[in-house]
């Protein structure tokens, strides 16, 4: 049931049909897990909180330096040496004090995946690195639940996401790693990523429109070109492949 | 016969900053081996040395998935190959 103060603050959203009280109940239920609290994870987030999902949870193992701040928005200057989780829970509880943010300030590793995620209803990727997406990929294949993934490089963005037993996840469109190296980055493009990562978010928690699935977005902020690639499950996938079920 | 490549931004240094490249070939692999004959410091971007793509590049024709086998699928005049490069920024 949601309060008078919920009916007012979500009166613009409430308004659209596809919404209405009954999915603004549904994002009131709602438990994400936000994976990095960066450039990607400060849009998402924010959007998010704005939104009204009940419970977000968000993941990160860094401090605040100076030189995140012209892309990470949820970190101000007066938060440098700070955890960004706690930067990031104290911004969003103020932007909504009516949910519930819980800051996790901890590196996620193969043995604690699976508990940190296990009570979300969905997974979102804001990481910086492409082997703990992998891990949180084989993760939400392995434990059922929805991952949205969201990457960027310099103007570029891509976005997808992944309803396992469904459709093709992130290992069936990689298939080696990249090596880590410092990448160069505008504010605006993970900020968009992040925008459109929500965006998927919403409609799933709220059952409309169409997913991002069997799809990858690609943004070009450069020439303003948005391209979609048609994506299809890998049946031999490391990670969602039939092979890797039936062992 | 003409087709259509792609060149990610990070590679456009070696293309004089051309982001589309005409090739010829009849599969995905001659039209790779047409683009490197154009621009030799491409085939270490696309290729490992056994003449493997790396596992960081995919190949889309047409903007779908040519994976698996993709060096050789057919393409044939018109079609646009995009080999796309794993991005991990966050």
């Amino acid at each position: 049931m949601l309060t008078q103060d919920e009916l007012i603050r979500y009166d613009r959203q409430i308004m659209l049909s596809e919404i209405g009280e009954e999915g603004q109940e549904k994002l009131k239920k709602a438990q994400v897990f936000i994976a990095g609290a960066g450039g990607i994870g400060s849009s998402v987030a924010l959007y998010l909180a704005a939104a009204g999902v009940g419970i977000i949870r968000i993941i990160d193992c860094d401090i605040v330096e100076l030189s995140n701040l012209n892309r990470q928005t949820l970190h101000w200057h007066s938060d440098i040496g700070k955890a960004k989780t706690a930067s990031a829970k104290k911004k969003l509880s103020k932007l909504n004090p009516d949910i519930k943010i819980e800051g996790i300030n901890k590196e996620i590793t193969e043995t604690n995946v699976s508990g940190l995620v296990s009570d979300s209803d969905l997974i979102i990727d804001a990481l910086d690195n492409l082997p703990t997406r992998f891990l949180l990929n084989k993760t939400a294949v392995e434990k059922n639940i929805p991952f949205f993934h969201g990457a960027i490089y310099g103007f570029e963005g891509r976005v997808m996401t992944v309803i396992p037993g469904k459709t093709a996840c992130l290992r069936c469109i990689y298939h080696g790693v990249m090596p880590g190296e410092k990448f160069p980055v505008i504010g605006v493009a993970p900020a968009f990523v992040g925008v459109i990562q929500a965006t998927e978010v919403i409609k799933y928690i709220t059952g409309i429109g169409e997913m991002l699935t069997n799809k990858l977005l690609v943004y070009d902020g450069l020439n303003m070109k948005f391209t979609l690639f048609k994506l299809r499950k890998n049946p031999e996938c490391e990670h969602c492949g039939q092979k890797r079920r039936e062992d | 016969m003409s087709v259509k490549v792609h060149i990610h931004r990070t590679f456009r240094h070696i293309t004089n900053n051309l982001a589309i490249v005409e090739v010829k070939g009849e599969t995905v692999g001659e039209c790779l081996k047409d683009l490197i004959r154009q621009f030799p410091g491409l085939k270490i971007k696309l290729f490992k040395r056994n003449d493997k793509l790396h596992n960081h590049i995919e190949i889309y024709i047409n903007n779908e998935s040519a994976f698996p086998y993709e060096l050789s699928k057919q393409v044939k005049d018109g079609d646009e190959i995009t080999p796309i490069l794993m991005i991990s920024g966050g």
